[in-house]
């Protein structure tokens, strides 16, 4: 690779990560939204997301005196994850071929999240506050559950396409039909998006019950800046699993239309997936958490069908 | 008619004993009273409800205030006296004997020792120092991997303050104890001294959502005491009030289960329902929580023509609304399969701790007091009383939506009644004699709400006390708790309903 090609890669990585950090916030709008209407409320709108998080950068912060380093740099660690997956996702990939995400592979992308979490829950023990450590020994316990099941799923792409390389990826899912190893991938992946992002049935985003949280108890003793910066880098790790759906899981477009259109498509296919899981949030109400493993085993053993399938 | 039995306060467990053992459901209320004046003595009454069926049994056990001041406790015999007890011992400052592990329940840490707010000496407008330390002694578990966790007195959400520690292994639930009563108002000492109609719009508000409830049980004790026989119209509008109020509570309380396990849908739809209701019951007497109906001697508003008619259209519209919330928990398996064999209440835990209402009904203690007891007309009217015997969130929950079907059916029944009867709404209250007392009681939509009142000199109130149905049923929480993990705990507190107000009064 040259000089000026890694450069082009590089600004194409930067550019995207920039476009979806800027965009994932209008994403947990969406959804919120879709559930409001759902639920018949009138919601606060999409743009809320974004006014919260102006004023969770506005505000000061309270740190209990207990709490070490790591309580103050977890939250920008998780954030830096967060925007570095964006960087990696093969969005420029799907829209032209051979352009960026040329250099990461999807072990880079799984671990980035994985990095992120570990000093998120690191951070939520450090308090010593009853609610984080059970906030942050649930998020692992799932965590270990849906890490095999998300491998398997992204599997289903990687061995049609040759290899873990993204971008490589990406060309081969955009090229794939509507078969049932597809179908099989796409119900295993949607499964482990709802563990990943935090959502009815495996946690609940919305609630105040601090004794039924997983993410939020794990973030509870967080207040505004550092607060605000963990939600973003949430919506952020949203639209990336989002994002890695549409392209990966969702075929469709033929690949030569132009890039603007097929831009406009994968927009659509995120929207999609949005509604899909406000949907998912408004039909069902949160399973009890030992019967998480079981909802997890669903998705692996979707993920092993699609394989044996292809 | 009440019987009351009065004995010395070393004869007090068993003669209480001996009442226990000849009631249906048992001890009712305790609690202590200040009668230095009268008869040099503190007393300590029992409420049974006994084997009579036209009113309660009372024993009354006398401790003289110059002798040592304590009784045998009751608690190792009756467990529902436990509470009781530990109130007594902080207010007034009598000490049951034999009671195991004897602690504090509504004075907190800092309350400083040997003060007693309800004695009589005890002056309510003082300023009591409140930088005391004492120990405040909560229920832990121990062992290997055994963690505490505690939670509140403030919570995420806005609900009212209450402690709980939790003694843990892993997610499971080992033993969880209570810490409550935070924002005790002193209501039982505060209308001390005020005439009936004086202290009612206090004893209104002891909880704003039983407001009916208690109002009328205040009502019945004191028509009681004095004699008074209340117009027919404003029996069956106090039905109605009361049925009103358990509905709208019922339907809150079920759609809002859903909170517990974030099932957005019903619970949006049961605050749909409910709003419905509260405006149907601004309507009715110009206040959403139906306060200012129920007044000693009858009703305050009438019940007009039209506005029957609007309640009986607001019900047409209401039951199949009602039918489609149920629907979305009926063969739902993913819902089922959290309320499904939760936090079970045992049979034998909800007779012994002495549960009301919906709570007992639902682990298979047939009780209520609209049928057991009944009050206000309630003996002519025809209704079931739904009960179930698992004793699980499930249960509870079917049994409340049973109870919104009979509720529907009583208000109907309040509706014809009150076009058939004479237009007067409310008899004149004579005073009470000094010295006179009296029990008043209702079924709310939390179970029965007891009153008690002795009479003082000029009609004032000498001793006014109020056991609600959330002060009986709060401890069963911690019996139906352990053995759960502790994520569904939020889902099992929502499916007992239990009021902190009126802990507090």
């Amino acid at each position: 690779m040259s000089a000026v090609e890694m450069l082009t890669q590089l600004v194409f990585s930067l550019g995207q990560a920039a476009v979806l950090a800027a965009a994932a916030p209008l994403t947990a709008g969406v959804i919120k939204t879709a559930k409001a209407r759902l639920q018949s409320r009138r919601g606060p709108g999409v743009l809320q997301p974004y006014r919260d998080l102006a004023k969770f950068l506005r505000k000061g912060s309270v740190v209990s005196p207990t709490t070490s380093w790591l309580f103050a740099a977890a939250p920008g660690i998780y954030f830096a994850a967060a925007a570095g997956a964006a960087a990696l996702t093969p969005v420029a990939a799907a829209l032209v071929p051979g352009r960026g995400a040329g250099f990461a592979d999807l072990f880079m992308l799984l671990y980035l999240f994985a990095l992120g979490r570990f000093f998120l829950a690191l951070a939520s023990l450090d308090a010593g506050s009853a609610f984080g450590g059970m906030g942050g020994s649930r998020e692992m316990f799932i965590a270990v559950l849906a890490e095999p099941a998300i491998l398997l799923a992204l599997l289903t792409v990687a061995l049609p396409a040759g290899g873990t390389g993204l971008a490589a990826m990406a060309a081969a899912a955009a090229g794939r039909s509507w078969d049932l190893a597809a179908m099989f991938a796409a119900g295993a992946f949607f499964l482990v998006l709802i563990a990943e992002t935090g959502r009815i049935p495996v946690d609940n985003p919305d609630t105040h019950l601090e004794l039924t949280m997983v993410h939020e108890g794990m973030i509870l003793e967080y207040s505004g800046r550092p607060l605000g910066l963990i939600h973003w880098a949430v919506a952020i790790k949203q639209l990336v699993m989002m994002t890695l759906f549409a392209a990966l899981f969702l075929p469709g477009g033929p690949s030569d239309w132009p890039a603007a259109a097929q831009a406009a498509l994968l927009a659509a296919k995120v929207a999609a997936v949005a509604l899909a899981l406000a949907l998912a949030e408004t039909l069902t109400n949160k399973m009890r958490l030992f019967k998480v493993p079981a909802f997890m085993a669903v998705a692996g053993v979707l993920a092993l069908l699609a394989l044996v399938a292809q | 008619m009440d019987r009351t039995f009065v004995v010395k306060a070393a004869n007090l467990r068993a003669a209480a004993n001996a009442c226990a053992s000849r009631s249906r459901h048992g001890l009712l209320a305790m609690f202590a009273c200040d009668e230095r004046a009268q008869s040099g003595c503190y007393a300590i009454y029992c409420l049974f409800d006994g084997r009579w069926p036209d009113g309660l049994t009372t024993v009354k056990g006398l401790v003289p205030a110059d002798g040592p001041l304590e009784f045998p406790s009751l608690t190792p015999v009756i467990p529902a006296a436990a509470w009781y007890e530990r109130e007594i011992y902080d207010m007034f400052g009598v000490k049951p004997v034999g009671y195991p592990e004897l602690r504090p329940l509504v004075l907190h840490e800092n309350w400083p020792e040997g003060v007693h707010p309800l004695r009589k000496d005890f002056d309510a407008r003082q300023e009591v120092p409140t930088a005391a330390d004492r120990p405040f002694l909560m229920l832990h578990a121990h062992g290997e991997g055994v963690f505490e966790v505690p939670v509140g007195p403030i919570h995420a959400g806005i609900i009212e303050p209450g402690h709980f520690r939790f003694s843990q292994a892993g997610e499971s639930i080992i033993r969880l104890d209570a810490k409550l009563f935070f924002t005790h108002r002193g209501i039982e000492k505060a209308v001390e001294g005020l005439t009936p109609d004086a202290a009612l719009p206090m004893v209104e508000r002891i909880c704003g959502v039983c407001a009916v409830s208690h109002a009328l049980s205040f009502s019945q004790a004191v028509e009681g005491m004095t004699g008074t026989v209340i117009p027919e119209r404003a029996r069956w509008i106090r039905v109605l009030a009361a049925e009103l109020e358990r509905l709208y509570n019922h339907v809150g309380d079920i759609g809002n289960l859903g909170a517990g396990l974030g099932f957005a849908v019903a619970v949006s739809n049961g605050a749909r329902l409910k709003e419905g209701l509260l405006r149907l019951n601004e309507a009715v007497t110009g206040n959403r929580y139906l306060r200012g109906m129920v007044v000693p001697g009858g009703v305050a508003m009438d019940a007009t023509a039209e506005l029957r008619q609007a309640i009986d259209e607001a019900l047409a519209a209401f039951e199949p609304d009602f039918a489609e919330l149920v629907g979305l928990f009926k063969e739902n398996d993913a819902f089922l399969d959290r309320v499904n064999t939760t936090g079970v209440l045992p049979f034998t835990a909800a007779r012994e701790l002495g549960v009301v209402g919906v709570a007992a009904r639902a682990s298979g203690v047939d009780w209520d007091m609209r049928r057991d007891k009944p009050y206000g007309g309630y003996g002519e009217l025809d209704f079931a009383v739904p009960v179930r015997r698992s004793g699980d969130v499930a249960a509870r929950l079917w049994v409340r939506v049973d109870e919104v079907h009979q509720t529907v059916r009583l208000i109907r029944q309040a509706l014809e009644r009150i076009a058939a009867s004479g237009p007067e709404l409310a008899a004149s209250v004579p005073a009470a004699a000094a010295g006179s007392t009296g029990a008043g009681w209702s079924e709310s939509a939390r179970g029965a709400n007891v009153h008690w009142l002795m009479m003082g000199e000029d009609n004032r109130i000498w001793r006014y006390f109020a056991r609600s149905a959330s002060y009986a049923n709060w401890p069963a929480l911690t019996v139906a708790a352990p053995g759960n993990i502790i994520p569904d705990f939020p889902l099992i507190n929502k499916s007992f309903e239990l009021c902190y107000a009126c802990l507090d009064r």
